[in-house]
């Protein structure tokens, strides 16, 4: 019998759930093909099944695994609450302690990716080379068509400069006074690559609050791509070296503008520790995390009316779009809706569906692209619904897979990070 | 094990794609909304069309395999459970809403849509269709029909059979046929169409639904009553409807469904009172206030401690998830639970209720009462645990216990979920030797092979 050590750990949340099936409504993948296998309780039930040793980790079985967002929209409305999310990435490690990672993920995961350095040098060759790309619109660039496996999928540039090489270690408040709150900031690596004019404007921000931010240079990826892979070495590794990183700023908070980075660093706790030691490390840090919406709003009680929209959003309908990662994970949904209601100058659209996930899942979208643009189509129908100018979020991989959904489905709407619209 | 060559069949007949034979995707349609019951498939086949069941009908007559129509797997009684193997016939991608027809009031619909979808669409026009079995999110209107399906608004509204007007049936030989019609009234005949409904599949497939639908009121109110005693709440029920007011909704909740639903979601449910019964009444604004003055005095009349009603929609609905969480609470609580599904004439609530607390304590095991007392269809559950050979025995004395006082009481084993697998001990106890052997010979002329849904309602 294998150690099931992972698996045993997430044993009572697979074993909550009484089939009552309200999850098969709310799941984006299992709203496609409405087969049981992709649903939260057909996955509960097959991890019982392994737990029982009545099923293997099967190449079936792994792609059941894979079939799943971790969007945690069936939790919602689960009655026992099944922790799917953790169900599943459990079992995803369980299955790369059983048979390891596969070359590619692993060179990716625990050679690259986990180390800064290196991972800021492979960004700057890929920038170099990305003009094979040919380019959709703007700073937009899409798979050239003779791939056609990936689809005709659109994603943004790299950045010229990343934020890591324009960024200082201490920004003073800017007042000029003594600041009342000092926080670090976590990039993440799609800020640092991709949006770091967002960042940079984020720590502009910040200080213009009356706020110190410091940067810490050796900060690194979140770990969520590691461990929603199974990857929970390399993603706890991550962790460490993160908190390791903040631990000696003696700050008050940590804030990402990211929703996944934000919901990654506060759930060390609940997916990583191996120990009561690491268990308490972990969630004293999740104490200090704050998503720039809540930080805003709820630490910083900053006015949604004292706010000053930009000029260029003047008179336009904006709608919200809840990235998984901060409505269901962190349960902030009201602070960034009562920002855009009470800006001046911007209406507000609620859209049908604002809780649907955009449909990428992190490498999800990777090999489940067909999927991916169909509920990227249902979010745009939501878009459609409102009449809205613009689609305002918090997470850049949202803003990535809607701004490709936007130009799959010909709409003419633009994806902004809420940080955005104000000056 | 099917052979290959009727595997390729059913992959000609559905395409590639909608042909399931993977030992993970077999065991994901091994399983119900039961807890006990369980087997697997030989194959699992997605029909699109109506002609594709009937070609998988006629395959299967032919090689005389076993078919388990299933629609959202969210039945209770081991219903779409493939106990002999065979075929499971997926419904859930036929699920097209073919057509809502606001005048006449009616809706076609295909067997794969799911409930809250029709809700939705419907809603856009103003309608409803009023029977609203709690498993709302997964269950299909195949398997609503089927089992005859009913929630907390058939007090007033009555159940699904009220609410059929025609069916498409694939008979288990695979001819097509179409029963009743798109009119209110149908005598053309006998009414045949009614023993596919609550016919748990084992009749025919139903590929197609005319259903009857109601204008949505235009106001609605919730009431909640608490009591000391639940066996005042029980006499409260009739009470109510005796002095001619019809509530849309009466749900009954005990103690212990109040205090795991206050763990859950804390709502400010009364933790100390031994049962709430909540209300709901709908129907023109000025009707529904007097309706609710009603009940308050009613159930003070009758003993309850405290009325409250909900002062908005917000309240109402918390009130509501409350009702539905506690489906939850019962079963998240405990290794093994035993649900059951008594229904008695509503004058026979309080005895049925008092019974129920009277064999708790003989059998020392705790039993939660959650139900649909507006239509004296309960839901006793009892707690217990398989593994616990001895604790288990008593459980299922208690259960046998309050099936027989249920049936006692004039009241029947099973009120809307059906006998399927879990109920059949009682089934042959419980009901009329005459109206069995017809069953059987029914069963027989429609299903000469005894493919269809085997041994189903009886063993
Ligand atoms: C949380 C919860 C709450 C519930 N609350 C209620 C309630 O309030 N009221 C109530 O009545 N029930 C309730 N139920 C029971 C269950 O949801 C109903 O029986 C429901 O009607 C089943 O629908 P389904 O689509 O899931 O059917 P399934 O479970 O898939 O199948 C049910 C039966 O119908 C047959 N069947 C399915 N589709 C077809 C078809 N197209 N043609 C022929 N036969 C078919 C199957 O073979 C099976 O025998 C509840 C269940 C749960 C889990
Ligand atoms: S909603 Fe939760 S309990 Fe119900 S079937 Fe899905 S995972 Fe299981
Ligand atoms: S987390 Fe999302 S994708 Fe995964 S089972 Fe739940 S609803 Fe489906």
């Amino acid at each position: 019998m294998k150690d099931l050590k992972e698996l045993k750990k997430i044993e009572q949340y697979a074993d909550s759930c009484i089939k009552c099936g309200f999850c098969t409504f709310f799941c984006p993948v299992y709203q496609e093909d409405k087969i049981e296998t992709n649903v939260a309780r057909g996955k509960n039930f097959l991890i019982r099944q392994i737990l029982k040793g009545e099923q293997k980790f099967t190449k079936e079985m792994q792609d059941i695994l894979g079939r799943c967002l971790l969007c945690k929209r069936c939790w919602f409305i689960c009655p026992p609450k099944t922790q799917i999310d953790r169900v599943v990435m459990a079992a995803r490690a369980q299955k790369v302690n059983e048979k390891g990672m596969g070359f590619i993920k692993r060179l990716i995961f625990s050679k690259l990716m986990s180390h800064r350095k290196l991972f800021g040098l492979f960004a700057k060759i890929v920038q170099k080379f990305q003009w094979i790309m040919p380019r959709t619109e703007g700073n937009v660039r899409h798979v050239p068509d003779f791939v056609k496996v990936m689809g005709r999928r659109n994603f943004p540039e790299f950045a010229k400069k990343f934020m890591r090489d324009r960024v200082k270690p201490v920004y003073e408040s800017a007042d000029g006074k003594p600041a009342k709150i000092r926080v670090g900031f976590f990039m993440g690596c799609l800020i640092d690559f991709m949006y770091p004019d967002l960042g940079l404007k984020a720590i502009e921000f910040l200080t213009r609050h009356g706020v110190e931010v410091v940067v810490p240079k050796d900060q690194n990826c979140c770990g969520i791509p590691m461990s929603t892979n199974g990857d929970f070495k390399t993603a706890r590794m991550l962790a460490n070296k993160n908190i390791e990183a903040f631990e000696k700023l003696n700050v008050d908070y940590i804030v990402s503008i990211c929703a996944t980075c934000s919901s990654g660093l506060k759930d060390y706790q609940k997916y990583l520790p191996e120990n009561e030691e690491q268990k308490k490390r972990y969630e004293a840090f999740e104490k200090k995390i704050k998503d720039i919406n809540e930080f805003i709003f709820d630490n910083l009680k900053i006015k949604p009316e004292d706010l000053t929209l930009k000029k260029e959003f003047q008179g336009k309908t904006a709608t919200w779009h809840d990235p998984c990662h901060l409505v269901r994970y962190q349960n902030i949904k009201d602070q960034p809706r009562a920002i855009l209601k009470g800006l001046n100058g911007l209406k507000y659209a609620e859209m049908p569906n604002a809780d649907l996930c955009c449909g990428m899942g992190g490498s999800f979208s990777v090999y489940h692209y067909d999927i991916t643009k169909k509920i990227g189509a249902k979010k745009m129908n939501g878009v459609k619904a409102t009449g809205a100018d613009i689609v305002v979020t918090a997470c850049p991989g949202c803003m990535m897979s809607l701004e490709d959904s936007a130009i799959q489905n010909n709409m003419p709407q633009k994806v902004y990070h809420i940080l955005e619209l104000v000056e | 094990m099917l052979k290959k060559s009727i595997i390729n069949e059913l992959k000609y007949i559905v395409g590639e794609t909608n042909v399931l034979t993977t030992p993970e995707a077999l065991k994901a349609y091994s399983y119900d909304g039961t807890t006990d019951w369980q087997h697997e498939p030989d194959v699992v086949v997605f029909p699109m069309t109506t002609e594709d069941v009937s070609q998988i009908m006629k395959l299967a007559n032919k090689e005389k395999i076993p078919v388990t129509p299933r629609g959202g797997g969210t039945n209770v009684s081991g219903g779409s459970i493939p106990i002999l193997g065979g075929i499971v016939l997926a419904m859930t991608k036929m699920n097209r809403i073919v057509k809502i027809d606001k005048e006449n009031l009616s809706a076609t619909v295909e067997p794969g849509v799911v409930l809250q979808d029709l809700t939705i669409a419907l809603a856009k026009d103003g309608l409803f269709f009023p029977p609203d079995p709690q498993s709302f999110f997964g269950a299909t209107l195949g398997g609503i029909i089927s089992e005859n399906g009913g929630g907390p608004a058939c007090v007033k509204y009555g159940v699904t059979k009220q609410y059929v007007l025609g069916l498409e049936v694939v008979l288990p030989t695979g001819e097509i046929t179409r029963f009743g019609g798109r009119t209110i009234k149908n005598v053309v005949g006998y009414d045949l169409m009614h023993i596919f409904i609550s016919g748990e599949g084992t009749l025919g497939i139903i590929t197609q639904a005319e259903l009857k639908l109601n204008p949505l009121p235009p106001a609605k109110k919730t009431i909640m009553a608490v009591y000391n005693d639940m066996a005042d709440a029980g006499e409260t029920v009739f009470r109510v409807l005796e002095k001619g007011i019809i509530p849309g909704k009466i749900e009954f909740l005990d103690n212990y469904i109040i205090n795991r639903v206050e763990e859950m979601v804390p709502i400010g449910l009364p933790k100390d009172a031994d049962a709430v019964l909540l209300f709901e009444v709908d129907g023109i604004p000025e009707a529904i206030e007097k309706e609710a003055a009603g009940i308050t005095d009613i159930a003070k009349q009758y003993g309850a401690r405290e009325v409250r009603p909900a002062k908005d929609q917000a309240e109402a609905d918390q009130y509501w998830t409350a009702r539905r969480a506690g489906f939850a609470a019962t079963f998240g609580k405990s290794p093994t639970v035993k649900n059951e599904d008594v229904t008695v004439p509503r004058g026979m609530i309080p005895d049925l209720l008092n019974k129920i607390k009277e064999i708790s304590k003989k059998y020392d095991v705790t039993i939660t009462v959650l139900g649909h007392a507006g239509d004296g269809n309960l839901h006793p559950a009892i707690l217990t645990d398989r593994k616990n050979n001895e604790h288990y025995e008593r459980a299922l004395k208690a259960m046998d216990e309050i099936i027989e006082s249920a049936v006692e009481l004039g009241g029947v084993v099973a009120g809307e979920h059906g006998i399927g697998l879990e109920k059949q001990k009682f089934f042959r106890k419980t009901m009329d030797p005459v109206a069995v052997d017809l069953m059987i010979k029914i069963k027989k002329l429609l299903d000469p092979n005894n493919i269809m849904n085997p041994n189903k309602i009886w063993d």
